[in-house]
């Protein structure tokens, strides 16, 4: 069954929200078994909580969502703390940072430690992509080449530009063995296309990133992309498995 | 509502009307309105007229060319886009201020809107998150052209889709175009607040499916009545062949 790599639960104070039994609902209308989660940003700004109540979310959910941990590198320690304890106590399978929400340029130096931790703790790293300043995709391959062991995923396949104008940016930061994409939010078959051609399947992954776009919208989105039977299975669960242990892991 | 011809391997854009018209057929689209990458004059393509013209003239019924022009040309653009008017009968104005830098409330790009309102064709603007293409950066021509229909293609992109709305409802002459965006939802909010006759689906095609655009419409939560309009019954209108 399909693997949504990322979407968000809970109350965004940036006006959307998605509860679990809702997700659910809609995982099982298109036949997707599990979903990559991330708490949304909530009213009161406590990541550690929304991280906290997501894996307890998650816990309960038996095994169709597994959790990340979303930090903001503005609180520093407390955030490399947080991560932590979350992939270590909570069963966090990915740090999520989100540069647009929290208002950080993720090439700033100051998140070296963060990348270094990713890779101590052995878990990947996804960056909400293709927000101009903050994390444009050649912004998210330098935050890559900081722990070229961990893989790096960039949402909405590097870029958020409805001319493609980002899609050599996003190629760039492509020559990074480490650096993946999702599929939310790409417009243009051929850019997927061109990525499971040039980089190979494997840096590929399906994800809706609901409830901002739509699930049974992105998924049919994989489904136009030409590729072969095996291909498909990478980007649909494949590479979700093994980036992110499966659900049984 | 909205796709793409042209042929210029410098760019990496060969685009064909058989690849358009194939595509279409894939997602059972009758008819499309249909325009080159680049700009005229003085653009890669010297010939774009001419090619979609004849894409034109191969496809009769199904493809209906829209001229894609310059502003920062006026003289120029004006005497093109009365040719491609009154002599070869296309039926719209393309203007994409990203590859013009001509901004869509500068004077000249505002007469040549208000040019092709008074020819009876509809201007056609790509809309999206860049500079000089915002929905509010276009909303200054709407107010000054009040007689001109305005499609805003992609309907503001990923970011600037509730702003869209928002200069459509304060502007009657907008039309919505609902390619590349990816908010199915929005459709539904745009109707609502703004009517059933003024969201139009395009597909930003042959390189975005214009199947998969057309499942965005599909999955909208529209009525029968009002998926016909958005599909086809209103662009029908605005090309002139309803």
């Amino acid at each position: 069954m399909p693997i949504d790599a990322l979407c968000f639960l809970g109350v965004s104070r940036f006006g959307y929200e998605l509860g679990a039994a809702d997700a659910i609902r809609a995982l099982d209308a298109e036949g997707i078994g599990t979903a990559v989660v991330a708490a949304m940003h909530p009213r009161d700004g406590d990541l550690a909580r929304a991280n906290a109540e997501l894996a307890e979310v998650a816990a309960r959910s038996g095994d169709r969502f597994l959790p990340t941990a979303r930090v903001d590198p503005w609180d520093g320690q407390s955030a490399l703390d947080d991560l932590t304890h979350a992939v270590t106590r909570n069963g966090a399978r990915a740090l999520l940072f989100h540069p647009d929400e929290e208002h950080f340029p993720i090439n700033d130096i100051r998140l070296r430690p963060f990348a270094e931790r990713a890779d101590e703790l052995g878990v990947p790293v996804i960056v909400a992509t293709g927000f101009h300043c903050v994390s444009e995709a050649v912004q998210v391959g330098r935050f890559a080449s900081w722990c070229p062991r961990v893989p790096v995923i960039m949402t909405n396949g590097g870029q958020l530009n409805i001319s493609g104008q980002g899609q050599f940016d996003a190629e760039l930061a492509l020559r990074l063995p480490n650096v993946h994409i999702l599929t939310s939010g790409v417009y243009r078959d051929d850019f997927l296309e061109r990525t499971v051609k040039n980089f190979g399947a494997e840096r590929v992954l399906f994800a809706s990133a609901a409830p901002q776009f739509d699930f049974a919208y992105e998924l049919r989105r994989v489904h136009r992309v030409r590729m072969t039977a095996d291909q498909r299975r990478l980007v649909l669960s494949g590479n979700a498995e093994r980036i992110f242990g499966g659900p049984a892991a | 509502m909205h796709m793409h011809i042209d042929d210029v391997p410098s760019l990496g854009w060969e685009l064909s009307a058989e690849t358009c018209v194939a595509s279409m057929d894939e997602a059972q689209v009758d008819a499309a309105a249909v325009m080159t990458i680049v700009d005229l004059p003085g653009g890669a393509n010297p010939t774009a007229m001419e090619l979609i013209a004849q894409a034109c003239e191969r496809f009769p019924g199904r493809l209906y060319g829209f001229i894609r022009l310059n502003p920062r040309h006026p003289a120029k653009a004006r005497e093109l886009l009365d040719v491609a008017v009154t002599e070869l009968g296309f039926r719209g104005l393309k203007l994409h201020p990203v590859s013009s830098l001509a901004h869509p409330a500068h004077p000249d790009t505002i007469a040549l809107i208000r040019a092709a309102g008074e020819l009876g064709v509809p201007t056609l603007f790509h809309c999206g998150d860049e500079p000089l293409t915002t929905p509010l950066s276009i909303a200054p021509a709407a107010a000054a052209c009040p007689d001109a229909p305005i499609i805003l293609g992609h309907m503001g992109g990923y970011r600037h889709v509730d702003e869209a709305i928002d200069v459509a409802e304060r502007h009657p002459n907008i039309i919505l175009e609902t390619s590349a965006m990816p908010y199915p939802a929005k459709i539904r909010e745009a109707i609502d607040r703004i009517g059933v006759h003024r969201v139009i689906f395009g597909s930003d095609g042959p390189v975005s499916s214009p199947a998969l655009e057309r499942q965005k419409v599909v999955r909208a939560g529209l009525t029968d009545e009002e998926l016909d309009l958005v599909l086809g019954g209103t662009a029908a209108s605005l090309l002139g062949v309803a």
